[in-house]
């Protein structure tokens, strides 16, 4: 080997190396961010779960405890109950509204940029916001809806103390407040279906229904599954939104899963048994995740 | 570029992140060596005591240039979850405004070397309310107004009904002939709904009280409320939601009492004697104080802001001091005057306020006429956060026909019982 070979050599090496290095210099700034404010909390969840903690005095250490006591809480199992059939009603829901939307709105047609805000604004309001602006229309004795109903003369109905209507009020404002977003994913889903396609379909005389059947929906494999995972996390995470519109009531008709965990740990100070909670809840969600992932092979086509 | 200036240019980057980092997680407090010491002070405000309460620390510091007070206003809601993670995070302020003495009393300046004669200093104050303050024989804060709740009315609509309210105490309806009353209000009146309450189980147990029942039993060791008296109070709350007396949207729906009570087609409001300064601007109706009903004894419940200093930041003697200041006679009375508040001093129990003297003095009647078990509930603060919530869910299942009183109760008092077993 020549000297001047050699000496290739080594900067090749070197390069080599910088070149190892240089993507995870790149990802290190985020990583620092998500290992500060969701690794480390998360783990350090996962440490109060076995401890009775109030945030305050010196930890005690219960072991198992918290977990034993969940699996016993019946109220626990039925708020999870509640919100896996909240989770089932929303998910589908959303899914087709936003996919409806999307079809609509991905043809050429006039004002589609306007059409498209309408629907894309509501995703931009935080849901507090969402839950207020709802309330004002839910209202018992303040809401528009109501007093329109008593201007023409039909009784006012108890739309956020009877459990069946808060329910109802607490779906459609979630629809409403989510399906711009899954409008946008699916828009771009369908540009990218190449137009081939359709145009062999209609050569091959499918029309409207077959050709949804046949060609948009099985492309749109991936971005569904993305759109329903999404929309499942999102579901088992609700809670600024009930907060806010029905505060969880009445009584605990509209009381999902995290804002009970926010029960337990604020206003019964026993960040423990929360944490504890909060750890099922992320491998509930994580199984979820899991399986559909399994199910749907990766989203492949 | 070339890769040893992105090489550089990278490693710059995360240093500036770190450094980011590190400073926001670092420590930026001041030394308590200089002469300039500045008390943190967290403060929460219902009314128009915010104003007030600013005014009293200017007239401080022009006598007292060595103290700087940082008033950090938040919101009554956030109060605690703020004062907690200032505590656990090792910052505390020198001293907040507390309505939960119980929960921060193992973190409180012990004020009984501060206060010169600490029996003297407590029997400034009305001794219903020393539970809340003395705790294990520390002296873990000091009462700065005390609150009662009490009933405002109507005055229009039980005008126009024809409708007498008591006007003293021998007076007072029974719960039955005050049930009639509400009915004729809504008849004859128009007014939509009897009643409203506040959707708090603080302001729920009064009810209780009237009925002669309590949380817990006199000696704090189980739980009492699901005994005879208990289980008639909640019979009675339940009966006047299905008699349309009270509206299901608040107590169920989470509808805002106030609102409804100044939308004017309430007859009467139950709630706490802060109301009066936020009814202040109501000019659409008139409105008044009356005497609450009573069942087997007449009762409110009795409740307070507390000042509270904190160990370990630095200032615990001035903070002290300034505790002292302001529950001074004439500090506080001006406090509590200009803020249409009711002092919690023996020697100010009569203020001369701008506004509603006479309602003033029906709350501190109430006061004075109620159930001793009511303090001895409502003091045992760490205990009652455990199961307040508990107990408001249960008392909803019972409107919403998902539990009967008995049950509800019985349940209620199983958890009251583990929490005192667990503490």
């Amino acid at each position: 080997m020549s000297e001047g070979q050699r000496l290739n050599r080594n900067t090749l090496a070197k390069q080599n190396r910088k070149l190892v290095i240089a993507p995870y210099l790149f990802i290190l700034p985020n990583l620092l961010i998500f290992g500060t404010f969701i690794v480390f909390p998360s783990l350090l969840g996962l440490y109060y779960s076995f401890h009775v903690y109030d945030g305050l005095n010196p930890m005690k250490f219960n072991g198992l405890d918290n977990y034993i006591k969940i699996i016993g809480d019946r109220e626990f199992w039925s708020t999870i109950g509640r919100t896996g059939i909240y989770a089932a009603i929303v998910v589908p829901l959303i899914y087709a509204a936003a996919l409806g939307i999307a079809l609509l709105l991905a043809r050429e047609i006039r004002m589609r940029g306007f059409f498209r805000a309408v629907f894309y604004w509501p995703t931009m309001i935080s849901y507090i916001i969402v839950g207020l602006t709802w309330k004002w229309i839910f209202g018992d004795s303040f809401g528009i809806l109501n007093h329109l109903l008593t201007v023409v003369g039909v009784e006012p109905v108890g739309f956020l103390t009877s459990s069946f209507w808060a329910n109802t009020a607490v779906i459609i404002a979630t629809v409403w407040s989510r399906a711009g977003f899954f409008m946008v994913i699916f828009i771009a889903g369908l540009q990218a279906i190449p137009t081939d396609y359709y145009e062999a379909a209609r050569l091959d005389g499918a029309t409207g229904m077959k050709v949804f059947r046949y060609i948009t929906l099985p492309l749109l494999k991936p971005t569904s599954l993305l759109v329903v995972m999404l929309t499942l996390i999102d579901a088992f995470k609700a809670f600024p939104l009930m907060f806010a519109l029905t505060g969880g009531g009445p009584g605990k008709e509209t009381t999902y899963i995290v804002q009970y965990i926010y029960e337990i740990g604020f206003n019964r100070q026993e960040l423990g048994l929360a944490s504890a909670m909060s750890v099922m809840l992320f491998i509930l969600i994580g199984g979820f995740s899991a399986l559909q992932f399994r199910l749907s092979k990766g989203g492949a086509v | 570029m070339t890769r040893r200036t992105t090489f550089k240019l990278i490693t710059s980057m995360v240093l500036v992140m770190l450094l980011i980092v590190l400073t926001a997680c670092g420590n930026s407090g001041t030394s308590a060596n200089g002469k300039q010491a500045t008390l943190d002070f967290l403060w929460f405000s219902d009314g128009k005591e915010g104003e007030v309460i600013k005014e009293i620390i200017k007239d401080y510091e022009q006598t007292n240039t060595q103290v700087k007070i940082n008033l950090i206003e938040v919101g009554f809601k956030d109060i605690q979850t703020k004062l907690k993670t200032m505590l656990s995070g090792g910052k505390p302020p020198a001293l907040s405004r507390v309505t939960d003495t119980g929960s921060f009393a193992n973190q409180a300046v012990d004020l009984t070397p501060y206060m010169g004669n600490a029996d003297q200093f407590k029997d400034q104050f009305i001794d219903s309310l020393k539970p809340y303050y003395v705790m294990n024989d520390k002296l873990v804060a000091a009462p700065m107004d005390v609150t009662a709740n009490g009933l405002i009315y109507n005055k229009t609509l039980f005008d126009k009904a024809g409708v007498k309210v008591p006007t003293s105490p021998d007076q007072v309806w029974t719960w039955d002939e005050y049930t009639a009353a509400l009915k004729e209000v809504m008849d004859k009146g128009g007014a939509r709904y009897g009643m409203v309450w506040d959707v708090t189980p603080h302001r729920w147990s009064t009810l209780l009280y009237q009925y002669g029942g309590s949380i817990l039993t006199e000696d704090g060791s189980a739980a009492a409320i699901n005994n005879e008296a208990g289980i008639r109070a909640m019979e009675k709350f339940k009966q006047l939601h299905q008699e349309g007396i009270m509206p299901e949207s608040v107590w169920l729906g989470g509808e805002n009492p106030n609102n409804l009570f100044r939308s004017g087609t309430v007859a009467t409001h139950w709630a706490g004697n802060w109301m009066i300064s936020n009814y202040k601007d109501i000019t659409d109706f008139e409105w008044g104080v009356t005497y609450m009903p009573k069942e087997t004894q007449r009762s409110s419940v009795p409740g307070g802001k507390f000042l509270m200093a904190f160990e370990g930041s630095g200032y615990e003697k001035e903070a002290a001091e300034f505790i002292e200041y302001l529950t001074s006679k004439e500090v506080n009375s001006k406090y509590n005057q200009e803020s249409l508040f009711m002092s919690p001093r023996k020697d100010s129990s009569v203020l001369n306020y701008e506004f509603g003297k006479e309602m003033f003095e029906i709350f501190a009647d109430e006061l004075k006429n109620s159930s001793p078990l009511a303090a001895n509930d409502w003091s045992r603060q760490t205990l009652i956060s455990k199961i307040s919530t508990d107990l408001k869910n249960n008392i909803m299942d019972v409107l919403s026909d998902k539990a009967t009183p008995q049950e509800a109760l019985d349940r209620t008092a199983k958890l009251i019982n583990e929490a005192i077993g667990s503490q």
